[in-house]
């Protein structure tokens, strides 16, 4: 008797035909454990083949994203700092020009003049050397050195000498020489407006009164988007301030008439008012950068939603598909290793009489 | 018919059921013996009406088997490959990572990843230039890129020396079966001549020729005298009467750049791109496509890679009127006094290093990455910052911008010939795993194809023990006839001889 064709099994593949199912069916079930368990697939790289490059370039504007984040809040911090040392720069204008409206020329009324000045322009300076972290926040891009040098140092800074220097070019003395009672109002008017005013500006202020230098920092807040993050105390409003407190201070407990105390006054007054002016101006600045950084945050933040959501689809398995595959594995398994046994069993000579 | 006649046809029938007992032993004794063909006596009616078994049929099917060995071939050469990519990809495996959820260092070790680092703490360098912390990060970063893709190399370089010695391994395999096909060949060939029983002989022929595929793709042809040919999948004879020699000389080290030998079986190249007729399967095959064609191939990427970086971070002369040269700047390479041409790229990523100026752990100052002049420290020309500002960001925001700005790659690296470092760098990802998920897709598929295709062989010309029990039972009961035909013919004698 022959058997031919698809009825014809050997019997070395019958005893074998389940040991390849089985062995696969158990690493497919390894793996299905290990995405269970992670929640990933068990090899991203097999599973999405070309598809990785996105996969990367997802995380790499992931991780961007959180790192632009991360920085805003670093960039925030010196913009809030700012600001508030601007609002306490403002708030003294804001009061020097309160004292200096109620101030009336008088015998005595020069001492507090110059306590005006002298208190404005140290909590000017103290402002402008506002620091955050190991920044000067007023010293544009130069952010390593104080922005303003102290105008009271021992000996005297340069500022002062200038100021000092300019005084006796005009009058020939020095404001608390005795003989600085001759000089009119309208003298010192034009001295504060003329080589007074040239002190606080251009060359001069950068020499004598500011290590800032002139350009902002600037940040990336988002991809692609950069704003102006600090602003720095070559300002006109510091400026104007420094040269309102300055002449208070110097000129204010001086020998000077009434009349030309009186001028000091009103121009100082006038300065004041600009300056707390331009510090709103400033802040007003400011105040974009830090609404855009806000803007920047929050549209990030739904972006890297969308994204993660993405990577989600690229890279998770489906949980449940997950365990219906393990029960469904494990049910196969269990199925082969029975089947294996009563393969066994069937064997001719199982059912042969012993003779 | 006389007694006598009864008698020859009761010896010849307890012949004839000898030998197909003999038969059917030989059968169940080789029933899990892999490759073995059932054999079947074929019985005829002799001149006197008895039965002879007057040969012995080997079950072979030459179509299966040759499916089986192509089969074989095509799964040992994906095999080859699959493994050797699987090696390559592990340079980018991220899969470790998760999605990212804490920030930076989490996507992984691939230059690519390295690079998305870099970026970041370049973004956070940018924050806070005046700090030096954020400088150092931005050094390690660089750092961490270099050692990458000098691992990376590295890996390349192994894959290819392993596929090297895999290959010497096959062709000393090849050889060894080659001889011994020779004998086995030989006892068919004399035992056709002889009239001997040629089974076990084919047997082992089939079974060599089986383990021949598995490390090269063949065929083979069957003459006339039964002597059997073998040729490679490409045409070149590997056994015609005698053995052809496979050879090859093994290449220790091959660094980037370096091409391993070729294969030549008879004097002809079967391996390397100036073969007349490459081989196109068996494990030696994959091992040449991983050794000449992809790991290279991903070599090169690397290089354009290394390239690209030490272009991207260079450094130009700031001078209002420039006049010299554009030097490497953080990424640089040992000795390196220009900027490499994309076009020659070769060795680069084995030898990217960070520029010494700038690594505090060689004294370097990580400052100038935000004030200029890492190639040449105190160079005014290559001093962006001159005035040493410490919030300046123009250079830093440059370097930013470079590494997503677009630029020329060479198109012989098989990607994308206009990319941005980063794009470039995950294309090179994606094609390592590309290759990776084809291989592997092959490879299941091939071997799917192969354990078909034996099993189909195995059933066709293998040994069924029911079956061959049944035969055994037919040849229990016949003998019991005859036995009985022989005691009846034998009284019958006796009763003649009484009676006479």
């Amino acid at each position: 008797m022959t058997i031919v064709g698809a009825n014809f099994v050997s019997t070395n593949y019958l005893a074998n035909s389940l040991v390849g199912p089985v062995m696969q069916a158990q690493s497919q079930l390894t793996n299905a454990m290990t995405e269970m368990s992670t929640g990933q697939y068990a090899d991203l790289g097999l599973q999405l083949g070309d598809q990785s490059g996105y996969e990367l370039s997802l995380k790499e504007q992931v991780g961007q994203l959180q790192t632009l984040t991360t920085g805003n809040s670093v960039v925030s911090t010196n913009l809030s700092t700012a600001q508030s040392a601007l609002t306490a720069i403002q708030s003294n204008a804001q009061t020097t020009l309160n004292n200096l409206a109620a101030w009336t020329p008088s015998g005595t009324s020069g001492a507090s003049l110059q306590n005006m000045g002298q208190s404005g322009l140290q909590s000017l300076i103290s402002g402008a050397n506002t620091t955050s972290g190991d920044q000067y926040v007023f010293g544009g891009i130069n952010s390593a050195v104080a922005p303003i040098a102290d105008y009271y140092s021992t000996p005297a800074s340069a500022a002062k000498t200038a100021v000092d220097q300019a005084f006796q070019t005009t009058f020939g003395v020095l404001p608390s020489d005795p003989a600085a009672a001759n000089i009119s109002a309208s003298d010192m008017q034009s001295f504060l407006s003329g080589p007074f005013a040239a002190l606080f500006q251009g060359a001069s202020w950068s020499t004598d009164w500011s290590s800032a230098s002139s350009d902002n920092t600037s940040a990336t807040i988002a991809p692609g988007q950069t704003v102006t993050t600090s602003t720095n105390a070559n300002q006109a409003g510091f400026q104007q301030l420094a040269q309102a407190y300055t002449m208070l201070s110097e000129f204010g407990g001086s020998a000077l008439s009434s009349d030309a105390q009186q001028a000091v006054a009103t121009a100082a007054a006038s300065l004041v008012s600009q300056g707390a002016d331009s510090m709103i101006d400033i802040q007003a600045g400011l105040g974009s950068s830090q609404s855009a950084i806000t803007g920047a945050n929050n549209s990030m933040s739904s972006q890297l939603t969308i994204l993660q959501g993405q990577l989600g689809n690229l890279d998770n398995v489906d949980p449940t598909a997950t365990a219906t595959e393990i029960s469904s594995l494990t049910n196969q398994i269990q199925m082969a290793y029975e089947l294996t046994a009563r393969l066994q069993q069937l064997n001719l000579a199982q059912y042969l009489p012993v003779t | 018919m006389s007694l006598s006649t009864a008698f020859n046809v009761i010896s010849s029938s307890l012949a004839a059921n000898a030998a197909q007992t003999a038969v059917v032993s030989n059968n169940i004794a080789n029933v899990n013996t892999p490759g073995y063909s059932r054999e079947i006596g074929n019985v005829v009616t002799n001149s006197y009406g008895g039965s002879d078994v007057a040969s012995i049929t080997r079950e072979a099917n030459a179509a299966l088997l040759e499916q089986v060995s192509t089969s074989t071939s095509q799964a040992a050469a994906q095999q080859a490959i699959s493994d050797g990519l699987t090696r390559l990809a592990q340079t980018v495996d991220d899969s470790s990572s998760t999605s990212s959820t804490s920030g930076a260092n989490q996507n992984g070790a691939s230059p690519s990843a390295m690079l998305a680092n870099l970026q970041s703490a370049l973004t956070t360098y940018a924050d806070s230039p005046s700090s030096s912390s954020a400088a150092d990060a931005v050094v390690s970063a660089a750092s961490d890129l270099a050692s990458s893709l000098n691992s990376a190399s590295a890996t390349v370089q192994q894959v290819r020396e392993t596929a090297d010695q895999n290959m010497a391994s096959s062709v000393g395999t090849i050889n060894s079966l080659l001889n011994q096909f020779t004998s086995a060949n030989n006892a068919v060939v004399t035992g056709l001549q002889t009239g001997a029983n040629v089974s076990s002989a084919e047997d082992t022929r089939d079974s060599i020729v089986t383990q021949l595929a598995q490390q090269i793709g063949v065929s083979t042809t069957v003459a006339a005298n039964g002597s059997e040919s073998i040729y490679t999948d490409s045409g070149v004879t590997l056994f015609q009467d005698t053995p052809r020699t496979v050879s090859f000389t093994p290449t220790p080290t091959l660094v980037d750049g370096a091409n391993g030998g070729v294969v030549t079986v008879g004097g002809v190249p079967v391996t390397g791109a100036n073969s007349p007729m490459p081989i196109q399967s068996g494990a030696l095959a994959g091992y040449a496509a991983i050794r000449d064609t992809l790991a290279p191939e991903y070599q090169a990427q690397l290089d354009q890679v290394a390239g690209g970086l030490i272009n991207a971070f260079g450094e130009g002369d700031q001078s209002a009127s420039p006049t010299l040269p554009s030097l490497p700047g953080l990424f640089t390479t040992p000795g390196e006094t220009s900027l490499p041409s994309m076009l020659a790229t070769t060795g680069l990523a084995a030898a990217i290093e960070i520029n010494p100026n700038v690594d505090p752990s060689q004294g370097g100052n990580p400052n100038l990455l935000r004030d200029g002049g890492i190639s040449d420290p105190g160079n005014p020309a290559y001093t962006y910052n001159p005035t040493g500002a410490a919030s300046y960001t123009g250079r830093i925001q440059d370097l930013i911008g470079q590494i997503s700005a677009t630029r020329s790659f060479d198109p012989s690296a098989g990607l994308d010939s206009s990319a941005s470092l980063t794009d470039y760098a995950n294309a090179s990802v994606s094609w390592v795993q590309a290759q990776n998920q084809q291989a592997s897709d092959a490879s299941s598929y091939q071997n799917a194809v192969a354990t078909q295709a034996t099993s189909a062989l195995s059933n066709a010309t293998g040994v069924n023990l029911d079956a061959e029990m049944t035969n055994m039972l037919n040849l229990e009961n016949s003998y019991a006839s005859t036995a009985k035909l022989l005691t009846t013919v034998t009284s019958m004698f006796t009763a003649l001889l009484q009676a006479a």
